[in-house]
């Protein structure tokens, strides 16, 4: 750890930090200090605005870093730099139109993701949850698969955002059902939310494979499948301002709630003896992520693992305090989508891969380090 | 502070658990709850601090109506140790005890250096400075309980309420539990299992069977071999410990 230090910021300010964390005790880590966590997220903040150029620029058509990083300082803030001219030209095209919102889309939902699965896992005090446990996975996928067999999606208005209007409809019908379900006859405990959670995703599935198996459909039936592991092909600037809104509105206000989120894990019990009611900010809570959670799956299909892996990883980082958890996770989260996008899309030359599978293939390894290496638990020993 | 529970009745399904209990705990004193597993003292003090609604009956701390305040109102008063700390998230020590200052904060307050200060204090007096980093999931189930102990002193209050706090702890241990609450100075309502030991520690005891109170009064008077056998099916002697002078029981056979 010091070594990178070194590296970074040369030896005297290396030095300073050493003798810092060392004053703050046993734990010698720079993530436990102060002065270290602000340098993290200093670092992840940095880390992301540098992927965000280095993403648009890598693709089919190959851009070079530095004209890419030009094209988007001058379309961002009118600012030329250098002498030659950037015209609207192919590669301005490219990367204003097509890549530089994708990437941005790809930030937003994967903050989004780790963000609505870190509060997940607190709000039913179970580390396997996700942001899809409500139901809200196979709600949406009955949605979409009902308007991509059956449904209204060439009809009208709805013919523009038929799936997405019927994915989100599904994700909201799904887990408000399941809120209902686990509220009925006394208290929402957070193990009645896991198993109402699991039988409407049982029922869902099971209405989804009714109409796949009767479909005559083999093309939409792919489409389907394509759907269900996710993609953010369709990515343009038309759908990011809804996604991105939500997501940052989110970000902010869960930002603010790490206390809330901290007693949560300790229970309903003790956290009613430390003065919060967890019954009203659960229910809260979870109807927030359901609806930042539809609004994503809606734009984007299903991408799984995101949600599941990176709060944990995060976690092995810098411990359960969501004070930290929260803003690494969500940096964490945007980070990890924009460069599996990336891999998405350029691993196999001209075929677009659905980012879930990379999702799974990266995260699942990286989970597996952890589980290895840093004796990581899953909080339990 | 002065507690006051008035008349309360509590049924769960259906069931009466609670019929109609009333007590007092004055300032400074140690009460304690006894009474046979299942009879209703968790029950009781679950009501007390807010888990559970009763039916019937007020609960005052001095002038605060508890059951109509909120939880925020009353945690800045009141602790709870209660029975059941287990984890399935990982925090350090020091994390959880800084919980314990959650109801002093508002929504934005950053911990300060007196924070820091009563928490690190709070570590010293359960002995657990040099655990403070170690991760919670990973101390014994004393240790824990200390932890939660720790906990509930930095929230600093002049209440306590403990449900059987020295279950499952080793003797040590739950002398030293039990001395650090006295010690405090505040009122504190404690359901204990252990008779001796409440007999020890209490300045006055409720007996409970099956959610009502059967006897109170000082422990030298109600701990009676007749009490003993008509609540807990037990028979026994009492004698005087000639050692330490206190109330010693020596449990002959149950019923």
């Amino acid at each position: 750890m010091f070594y990178i230090l070194h590296e970074l910021m040369g030896e005297e300010m290396a030095q300073t930090v050493k003798v810092q964390t060392q004053r703050m005790g046993k734990r010698e880590s720079l993530i436990h200090s102060k002065s270290g966590f602000a340098l993290l997220i200093a670092a992840l903040i940095m880390i992301t605005l540098i992927s965000v150029g280095i993403a648009v620029s890598i693709g089919q058509v190959r851009i070079p870093l530095a004209e890419s990083y030009r094209i988007l300082l001058y379309k961002l803030t009118g600012f030329q730099w250098g002498t030659t001219p950037i015209e609207a030209g192919s590669f301005t095209d490219i990367i204003w139109q097509i890549r530089f919102p994708r990437v941005l889309m790809a930030m937003f939902i994967g903050a989004g993701l780790a963000l609505c699965g870190a509060v997940m896992q607190a709000a039913v005090q179970n580390p396997l949850a996700d942001p899809y446990i409500l139901g809200i996975s196979s709600g949406a996928s009955l949605g979409a698969t009902f308007a991509i067999l059956i449904g209204f999606g060439a009809i009208g208005w709805l013919g523009q955002t038929g799936v997405a209007f019927w994915a989100f409809a599904g994700a909201m019908g799904a887990s408000l059902l399941v809120l209902t379900l686990a509220g009925i006859r006394g208290k929402m405990t957070s193990v009645k939310l896991v198993l109402a959670g699991m039988v409407i995703n049982a029922l869902c599935s099971a209405f989804s494979n009714f109409i796949i198996y009767f479909a005559n459909n083999a093309e939409g039936i792919k489409t389907v499948t394509f759907w269900t592991m996710g993609s953010l092909a369709s990515s343009g600037w038309n759908k990011l301002p809804l996604v991105g809104i939500v997501v940052l509105v989110a970000i902010l206000f869960f930002l603010l709630q790490s206390r809330v989120l901290n007693t949560m894990l300790l229970g309903d019990e003790a956290a009613v003896t430390l003065g919060i009611n967890l019954s009203v900010y659960r229910r809260v809570y979870m109807l927030l992520t359901a609806l930042v959670t539809g609004v994503m799956v809606a734009s984007c299909g299903m991408i799984g693992f995101v949600g599941l892996i990176i709060p944990h990883i995060v976690r092995g980082l810098v411990g359960s305090d969501h004070r930290k958890v929260m803003p690494v996770s969500v940096l964490f989260g945007a980070i990890f989508l924009i460069w599996t996008d990336v891999i998405a899309r350029s691993l196999i030359s001209s075929v677009e891969l659905p980012i879930g599978i990379i999702t799974a293939m990266i995260g699942a390894p990286m989970f597996m380090y952890m589980l290895v290496k840093k004796g990581y638990g899953f909080g339990g020993n | 502070m002065k507690l006051n529970v008035e008349n309360v009745s509590i049924s769960v399904l259906n069931t009466d658990i609670i019929k109609d209990i009333s007590l007092q705990v004055d300032g400074k004193q140690f009460v304690g709850l006894i009474g046979p597993n299942g009879c209703g003292k968790s029950t009781l003090l679950k009501s007390i601090y807010k888990v559970i609604k009763p039916q019937q009956g007020k609960v005052f701390l001095d002038h605060t109506d508890i059951l109509k305040s909120s939880p925020k109102v009353v945690s800045r008063h009141m602790g709870v140790v209660g029975q059941f700390n287990e984890l399935s998230f990982d925090f350090t020590v020091r994390e959880m005890v800084m919980m314990g200052r959650t109801p002093h904060k508002k929504m934005l307050e950053t911990d300060n250096e007196r924070d820091h200060e009563i928490v690190e204090q709070a570590l010293e007096k359960v002995h657990l400075t040099g655990h403070a980093d170690r991760n919670y999931v990973s101390l014994s189930g004393g240790e824990k309980q200390r932890v939660v102990l720790a906990r509930v002193l930095a929230q600093q209050p002049q209440f306590l309420i403990l449900d059987e706090p020295t279950n499952h702890l080793d003797i040590k241990y739950q002398l030293q539990i039990l001395n650090i609450v006295r010690g405090l100075g505040i009122g504190i309502l404690a359901a204990l299992h252990d008779l001796e030991l409440a007999a020890e520690y209490c300045d006055y005891l409720y007996v409970v069977k099956k959610g009502q109170i059967v006897v109170h009064g000082k422990p030298a008077d109600i701990l009676t071999r007749e009490m003993i056998g008509e609540v807990f099916d037990v028979d026994c002697e009492i004698y005087k410990n000639p050692v330490t002078g206190g109330l010693g029981i020596a449990y002959l056979s149950t019923r």
